[in-house]
C-alpha cells in the first residue's frame, strides 16, 4: 500500500476514503444484522397481532429491539466521519 | 397525578323487586364497575345464584338484532353520524313500537326483491357468455338440436382439423383460440372425438336457444339493462330510507342497546329468591353520590356499604387520574399496558419526555409546522377517541419539534438566520458547506448519553419506590436493594470511566490522587460501587446478573436521539442540494426553455423528497421516542397489567335520559 511517491495530500485523501468505507461498512452491515434479526420477530409479531390486537404494543416492542444494532452502527459511522 | 383514581369496593344489597330501579340508576350514573359474580367457589355467597334477566330482555334483543340488520342493509353506522338531534327515551320507545315493524318489512321486501333481480341478472350474463362464441358461426341456434342420427360438437381447438368422416364443419380462426362447430353422424362420433382430441379440443356447451346468436345476445342484453335499472331503483329507495331514517336507526340502536344491557345486568349479580347482591367498584369520591342516589330511588329499601380492599388479591380496576395536559398520552400507556392499581402511573412523565425526545430527533421548524398543521387539521375528520388522543400527542410533539428547530436553527434542512443556539446539527453537505457553523456531533452524542443516564436513573429510582410500596417483608428489602444495585453498577462504571478518560461535557476525575497499582481513587470508588451493586442484584436473583451488559447497551441506545435525528437532517440537506444546488440555481442563472423544465424538476424533487423525509421523520421520531420509553425506561420499573375501569353505563349520543 505504501508508495514512496505519494504526497501528503494523497495519503490524507486515502485515509479519508478508508474512513468513509469503514463508516459505510459499519452502517450497512449492522443494517443487515438488524434486518435479519427483525425478520423473524416481525413476522411472528404480525401473526400474533392478527390473533389478538391487544398485544400490538408488546409486539412492536419486540420488533424494534434489534434496532439498537443499527443505531450502534450509525453511531460508529458518525464517530468515524466527524470526530 | 402519579396515582390512578382511588377506588372503593361497594356492596349493594336489596330485595329483588328493587332490581329494576337500582340497575337503571347505576346505568344512568355510569360510575359502577360491576364485579361479576361467579357461582363456583365464591366465599360468603353460599346459596346464591346468578340472576335472571329482567322482563322484556328477549323482545328487546330481538328488536336490537332487527335494527342492526336494517342498519347493515342500508349501511348506516353510528360513528359516521354527527348527532344533531337527540330523541327522548319515551319518544323513541313509542316510535320503535309504531314504526320499526313497517320499516323492517319495507327493507326486507326491497332486499328480497333485489336479490331476486340479482340472480336473474347473473343468469342473463351467463347466457350472454354462453352464446358469444357462436356469434362467429352463421347458423341459427335451433339448428344445433333436434337430430336423431347426428350430434353437434362445439369447442376451441389449437389448429384447423380435417375429419375423415362425413361432416358439416365450421371453423373460425380467432386471435388466441380457434372456435369450431361440427355436426357428425352418431355412429362415428367417437372417431371424430379422437381426431379432435389431437387438436387439443376444449368442449363448449351448446346453448338451448332458438334464433340467430346475435339477436339472442341482444335480447339478453336488453333484459340485463332492464334488470340493472330496476336494481338501481331499489338501491335508490334504500338510500332514501337511509337518509330519512338514519338518525332514527342509530338512536334506536343506542336505546335498545342500553335497554338490553340493563335487562341483562342481573346475570352479573348474585341473587336468592328474595334478594340480590351486587359488588363493584366506584371512584372513592363518588361513593356518597352513588349510595345517596340508590337510597333515593328505592325509598331507602336498600343496603349500600363499602368493603375493605385487599390490595394483594383484589384486582382493582384502574382509571387514570391525570391533568388534562397528559390525558392524550394515556393512549401510549394503554398501548403498552394499563398500570396496576398499586403502581406509579408514568403517564405524566411520558407526556413530558416523549415530546422532548421527538423534538430532539425531528428538530426542524418546517417539519414541525407541517406536522402541527396536520395534527390540528385532521381533528375535524377523526372522530374516534383514540385517534383524537393520537393527534393531541402529535400536536405536542410537533410543538417541541418547532422549539428544537429554533434551537438547532433548522428549517427544512436550511439554516435559519442565526447560528444554532444549542449544539449544531448542520452537516458539511451541499449548500451549507460554506459559512455553516459545522456540526457538533461528539457534543451531541455525549448529550444523548447524559439523557440516557438520567432517564434510566429516574426509572430505577421509581423502581425502588414501586417495590417499597408493593412488596412486603424480606422480599421488599431485597427488591429495593436490587434496584439500588443496578444504579450503583451504572454509576460505578461511569465513575471508573471518568477517572481514566477525559471527555467533554463529563466530569474529569483523572486528576484524583493515585492510590495503588497505577489506578487513582476514582477507579477504586467506581470498582467498589460495581461490586456492591452486583452483590445487591445477585442477592435478589442470581440470574439477573447475566443482564448486566444491558446497562451499557441501554445507555448507548439513547444515542439514537442524535443518530436518527442526524440522518433526517442529512436527508433534508441532500434533497436541498439536489433540488436547488443541481437543478434550480443553475437554471435561474440563464433562463431558457430547458431551464424552466429544470426548475420544475427541481421543485418536484424538493416536494417529493421532503414529503418522504417528513414521513420517515414522523415514523423515526415517534417510534424511536416511544421505544426508548417502552424498552429502556419501562423495563426498569413498570409492570402494567392493570384492569381497565369500565363503568356500567353508556355515553349517550342520540338519546336523552
Amino acid at each position: 500500500m505504501v508508495d514512496v511517491n505519494m504526497t501528503l495530500e494523497m495519503v490524507q485523501a486515502s485515509q479519508m476514503g478508508m474512513k468513509a468505507l469503514g463508516a459505510g461498512l459499519a452502517v450497512g452491515l449492522t443494517g443487515i444484522g438488524t434486518g435479519v434479526a427483525e425478520m423473524a420477530i416481525g413476522s411472528a409479531a404480525v401473526g400474533a397481532t392478527a390473533e389478538n390486537k391487544e398485544i400490538f404494543g408488546l409486539a412492536l416492542l419486540f420488533t424494534v429491539i434489534p434496532e439498537t444494532i443499527v443505531i450502534f452502527g450509525l453511531v460508529v459511522g458518525l464517530l468515524l466521519l466527524f470526530v | 397525578m402519579f396515582k390512578p383514581e382511588q377506588m372503593s369496593r361497594l356492596l349493594i344489597a336489596a330485595s329483588r323487586d328493587q332490581m329494576g330501579p337500582v340497575v337503571a340508576e347505576l346505568y344512568r350514573r355510569k360510575l359502577f364497575h360491576v364485579e361479576e359474580f361467579v357461582e363456583a367457589g365464591s366465599e360468603g355467597y353460599e346459596g346464591f345464584k346468578i340472576g335472571t334477566p329482567l322482563s322484556g330482555a328477549n323482545e328487546k334483543s330481538t328488536d336490537l338484532i332487527k335494527v342492526r340488520a336494517i342498519e347493515n342493509t342500508v349501511s348506516v353506522h353510528a360513528d359516521d353520524i354527527a348527532s344533531v338531534k337527540t330523541f327522548k327515551q319515551a319518544e323513541i320507545a313509542a316510535k320503535i313500537e309504531r314504526e320499526l315493524p313497517a320499516l323492517e318489512r319495507e327493507v326486507e321486501e326491497l332486499t328480497a326483491r333485489r336479490s331476486q333481480l340479482d340472480t336473474r341478472l347473473k343468469e342473463c350474463e351467463q347466457k350472454i357468455a354462453e352464446i358469444t362464441p357462436f356469434v362467429a358461426v352463421p347458423v341459427d341456434l335451433d339448428l344445433y338440436h333436434g337430430y336423431k342420427g347426428f350430434t353437434a360438437l362445439a369447442g376451441y381447438v389449437s389448429r384447423e382439423v380435417i375429419l375423415s368422416v362425413p361432416n358439416e364443419l365450421y371453423f373460425s380462426k380467432g386471435k388466441e383460440k380457434n372456435f369450431l362447430v361440427v355436426i357428425v353422424p352418431n355412429d362415428q362420433k367417437s372417431e371424430v372425438e379422437r381426431a379432435l382430441a389431437e387438436a387439443a379440443f376444449q368442449s363448449v356447451a351448446i346453448p338451448v336457444e332458438s334464433g340467430s346468436p346475435t339477436t339472442r345476445i341482444e335480447f339478453y342484453r336488453s333484459q340485463a339493462t332492464t334488470l340493472g335499472s330496476e336494481i338501481a331503483e331499489i338501491n335508490e329507495k334504500l338510500t332514501g330510507i337511509r337518509t330519512k331514517h338514519a338518525e332514527f336507526l342509530v338512536a334506536c340502536e343506542e336505546f335498545l342497546k342500553a335497554e338490553v344491557e340493563q335487562t341483562e345486568a342481573p346475570l352479573r349479580f348474585a341473587t336468592t329468591k328474595q334478594m340480590f347482591v351486587a359488588e363493584g367498584w366506584v371512584p372513592s369520591e363518588n361513593v356518597d353520590e352513588v349510595s345517596n342516589a340508590l337510597t333515593q330511588v328505592t325509598g331507602g329499601k336498600i343496603y349500600v356499604t363499602t368493603l375493605p380492599i385487599d390490595l394483594e388479591h383484589d384486582a382493582v380496576p384502574v382509571e387514570y387520574n391525570n391533568p388534562d395536559f397528559s390525558k392524550p398520552t394515556q393512549m401510549l400507556i394503554d398501548l403498552y399496558s394499563r398500570p396496576k392499581y398499586t403502581e406509579l402511573d408514568p403517564t405524566l412523565l411520558v407526556a413530558i419526555v416523549f415530546p422532548i425526545f421527538f423534538g430532539l430527533i425531528l428538530g426542524d421548524v418546517g417539519y414541525g409546522l407541517i406536522l402541527l398543521a396536520m395534527a390540528l387539521g385532521l381533528r375535524k375528520f377523526v372522530t374516534g377517541e383514540e385517534g383524537r388522543q393520537l393527534l393531541a400527542v402529535l400536536r405536542n410533539a410537533s410543538i417541541m419539534s418547532i422549539i428544537f428547530g429554533l434551537l438547532f436553527s433548522e428549517f427544512l434542512g436550511f439554516e435559519l438566520p442565526w447560528n444554532p443556539i444549542i449544539f449544531s446539527r448542520h452537516l458539511p453537505i451541499g449548500t451549507t458547506e460554506a459559512g455553516g457553523a459545522g456540526s457538533a456531533i461528539p457534543a451531541l452524542l455525549i448529550m444523548s448519553i447524559w439523557i440516557g443516564i438520567l432517564h434510566i436513573s429516574l426509572g430505577r429510582v421509581i423502581g425502588m419506590y414501586d417495590h417499597a410500596k408493593q412488596d412486603h417483608g424480606e422480599h421488599r428489602t431485597k427488591a429495593v436493594m436490587a434496584n439500588f444495585g443496578w444504579l450503583a453498577v451504572m454509576w460505578g462504571i461511569l465513575v471508573a470511566i471518568w477517572s481514566n478518560v477525559t471527555m467533554p461535557y463529563m466530569p474529569d476525575l483523572t486528576k484524583l490522587p493515585i492510590v495503588a497499582v497505577g489506578f487513582n481513587l476514582g477507579t477504586y470508588i467506581g470498582g467498589a460501587l460495581i461490586i456492591f451493586g452486583v452483590l445487591c442484584i445477585a442477592r435478589d436473583s442470581v440470574l439477573e446478573v447475566i443482564e448486566l451488559p444491558t446497562i451499557i447497551s441501554h445507555v448507548l441506545s439513547y444515542a439514537r436521539l442524535v443518530a436518527v435525528g442526524l440522518s433526517s437532517v442529512a436527508i433534508a440537506m441532500v434533497i436541498n442540494y439536489i433540488a436547488i444546488g443541481m437543478f434550480i440555481s443553475p437554471a435561474l442563472k440563464e433562463l431558457s426553455l430547458v431551464g424552466i423544465v429544470m426548475i420544475i424538476v427541481g421543485v418536484v424533487i424538493f416536494i417529493a423528497g421532503h414529503t418522504l423525509n417528513l414521513a420517515l421523520g414522523l415514523l423515526g421520531g415517534g417510534l424511536h421516542s416511544i421505544r426508548l420509553h417502552y424498552v429502556e425506561f419501562f423495563t426498569k420499573f413498570y409492570k402494567g397489567g392493570g384492569r381497565k375501569y369500565i363503568p356500567f353505563g353508556m355515553k349517550r349520543r342520540f338519546t336523552e335520559d
